[in-house]
């Protein structure tokens, strides 16, 4: 029976948290579990529409998605945060109240993330166009202990997400890759044994 | 006091034996029970009550045997047959072990701290940790990844154990695969023999599969009685029944099961759904197809063994055509058209069944569209290189749905009137442990008289 659990992306803007958890995602559901993804950006659209950046603001926001996140979990379900979180406190808060809580941490030096740029974030931030701007006037507290630390500067995406879902594999929480179960030889010899008997 | 809470307080610590019949069906098991050719079961009946029972939709194994591990039906368990699509994809993959999706008995067994043999139920490789000892049955490859603790190997080395018959032997002749069907009940009853004496265990699982085989191909030596293998199927359900009989022998206050996860008849004909549906316009396949993966762009519905229809829906298929605002429309226009297939004057298709009908929970998004249930003798078939509607070929015998088998070691009169599924078998052998079926089994203990 599939576990429900939390993967809790946090790091700064641009770090690969949305890249991450859409491969995430993509992997989990070949494999059978039920996924359901709450990214940050979405998030602010709908069930945090109004919240601003101030840092009660931010923990009401994660204090949402972890609530949703742990609706999800209970319920058999694999529930992926891809959200700045930036505040320690509240990301252990929301840990205590999940339990089966995956933290991982999106790591990249700041000059990358503005190289980076892919939402042209950063560029107006540092012409102080933006205000409390996660790295620049506002604070990000890593993680002490998360469960993955991923390095998104020297690392692919893909080796990223590898990592990721060795994590998952090694704390028993899904099963080995499910259409590899079987090597290609042997997928070939259930074929014919099947064939013998007309399921082909 | 209730019948559930006599088990509760009395039988907390009874244990549960279960033979497995791959496909002996409940009216030839009769049959035999009543002509003396299987002597030994027909005492074992004296003292209980053998029911003809319904099996999963599709019947075939790898869905029968997970419900009936599980209890649950495949929209819950999420096996649908031998061979399945990825998700998105036209892509074939061979659904295992790790793709259902449910509790099986043993792993509730297990949870309770009651240790289980399990012995070649089909579906189960690769064989999974559990709380005792499990052998994967069909379609198992390889001893090592078939076996839990792989400790047990050397043993079953030693015993000389064969995981399965290989149906490949026909193509050299009958006689070299009546040889290994019987060479595999041999050594299977010898190793189930070894374990029901030498190892601890609450619940005893142990499934014979080579009846199937030998149905498959050799069903119509039953009916005939100058068939070359007359004698040698009678001879076979003898040593089935001697197996049966020693079983028998050694039952204590345990609860015997006895069970088959479908029924079997004679092939008239066998029939290419594929093909009907190429030749009404719904399926176009690229040139020397040889399975539903060279699919051709514009098809609007494919068929999957035995009788799976599935719409090409958009969305749900890479080359999707099929609209859902289109979707019960094109049903229907199936349904009509399958049911004026007919052969001799007599329409084959016994029944449609819409997914909702049969399917239900998390894994129903995966199930087919129809489900097609085919009157007895005609076999419907998946494979895509056909040329014919119909044809025949070294396979005699076909599953049935509705005469599986059943034997409870308990009273007429202490089960459920209605007609047993398969999915009440799990809860059926829990209630008879003392233990309480967990959540999400579909079937009934046949102990739970309202
Ligand atoms: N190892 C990696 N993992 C993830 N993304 C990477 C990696 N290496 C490079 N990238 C690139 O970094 C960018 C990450 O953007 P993404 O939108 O995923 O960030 P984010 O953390 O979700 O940002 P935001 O908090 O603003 O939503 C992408 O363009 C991605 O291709
Ligand atoms: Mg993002």
């Amino acid at each position: 029976m599939a576990k429900g659990f939390t993967i809790w992306f946090t790091g700064m803007s641009g770090a690969g948290k949305t890249t991450l958890a859409r491969l995430i995602e993509a992997e989990l559901k070949n494999r059978e579990h039920r996924v359901e993804v709450l990214d940050g950006d979405i998030i602010r659209t709908n069930l945090s529409k109004g919240l601003g950046f101030s840092k009660e603001d931010r923990d009401t926001n994660i204090r949402r998605i972890g609530f949703v996140c742990n609706l999800l979990t209970r319920n058999e379900v694999v529930a992926i945060a891809a959200a700045i979180s930036p505040y320690r406190e509240v990301r252990d808060e929301v840990r205590q109240m999940i339990g089966s809580f995956v933290e991982v941490y999106v790591k990249c030096p700041i000059e990358v993330l503005a190289e980076r740029d892919v939402k042209g974030l950063y560029k107006r931030a540092f012409a102080g166009e933006i205000e409390h701007f996660t790295g620049i006037d506002d604070p990000y507290e890593e993680p002490l202990s998360p469960e993955a630390v991923v390095e998104t500067d020297t690392e692919t995406p893909e080796q990223s997400a590898a990592q990721i879902l060795a994590k998952l594999e090694e704390m028993n929480l899904i099963a080995p890759a499910l259409p590899d179960a079987y090597s290609d030889e042997d997928d070939e010899e259930i074929r014919r044994r099947l064939e013998a008997l007309g399921y082909v | 006091m209730g019948l559930l809470d006599r088990f509760k307080s009395k039988d907390k610590n009874r244990r549960a034996v279960l033979i497995g019949l791959d496909g002996a069906p409940y009216t030839l098991v009769r049959r035999f029970i009543e002509d003396g050719t299987m002597p030994r079961l027909a005492e074992l009946v004296k003292r209980g009550t053998l029911l003809q029972m319904d099996t999963t939709i599709p019947d075939i194994s790898s869905v029968a045997w997970t419900s009936f591990m599980t209890g649950a039906n495949p929209g819950r368990h999420g096996i649908y047959g031998f061979l399945d699509l990825q998700p998105n994809s036209y892509k074939i993959y061979f659904p295992n072990s790790r793709h259902i999706q449910c509790t099986t008995l043993w792993e509730e067994a297990g949870r309770r701290g009651r240790r289980s043999i399990v012995i070649n139920v089909p579906s189960t490789y690769p064989a999974q940790p559990m709380n005792g000892i499990l052998v994967s049955g069909f379609v198992a490859i390889d001893l090592n990844k078939a076996t839990y603790p792989p400790e047990f190997v050397p043993k079953l080395r030693e015993l000389d154990y064969r995981i399965d018959v290989d149906a490949r032997k026909v193509q050299e002749s009958h006689d070299a695969l009546m040889e290994d069907i019987l060479k595999t009940l041999e050594r299977r009853v010898e190793t189930l023999l070894y374990l029901y004496d030498n190892e601890q265990w609450d619940l005893f699982i142990g499934v014979i599969t080579s009846t199937d085989r030998l149905q498959h191909f050799f069903w119509d030596a039953i009916e005939d009685e100058n068939h070359k293998y007359h004698s040698a199927f009678l001879d076979y359900y003898a040593l089935v029944d001697d197996f049966l009989g020693r079983i028998g022998e050694r039952l204590g206050d345990e609860t015997l099961f006895i069970m088959s996860d479908h029924g079997f008849t004679g092939i008239e004909k066998q029939v290419y759904l594929n093909r009907w549906l190429a030749d009404n316009g719904y399926l176009k396949l690229k040139e020397n197809a040889r399975s539903i993966e060279d699919i051709a762009e514009g098809s609007r519905a494919f068929a999957l063994d035995p009788g799976r229809i599935y719409l090409n829906l958009k969305g749900r298929y890479p080359s999707g055509t099929v609209e859902r605002a289109y979707r019960r429309a094109l049903l229907d226009e199936i349904k009509q058209g399958l049911s004026e297939i007919s052969a001799n004057g007599t329409a084959i298709v016994k029944r449609v069944y819409e997914r909702d009908e049969i399917f239900s929970g998390p894994r129903t998004d995966a199930a087919p569209d129809l489900c097609v249930q085919p009157i007895y003798g005609y076999d419907l078939k998946g494979a895509v290189n056909k040329q014919e509607l119909m044809d025949r070929d070294l396979l005699t015998g076909m599953h049935t749905q509705d005469d599986a088998t059943l034997f409870i070691s308990a009273p007429r009169d202490d089960l459920r009137p209605d007609k047993p599924h398969i999915t009440d078998v799990a809860p059926t052998i829990l209630a008879s442990m003392g233990l309480t079926a967990p959540e999400g089994m579909d079937g009934r203990s046949m102990f739970a008289r309202e």
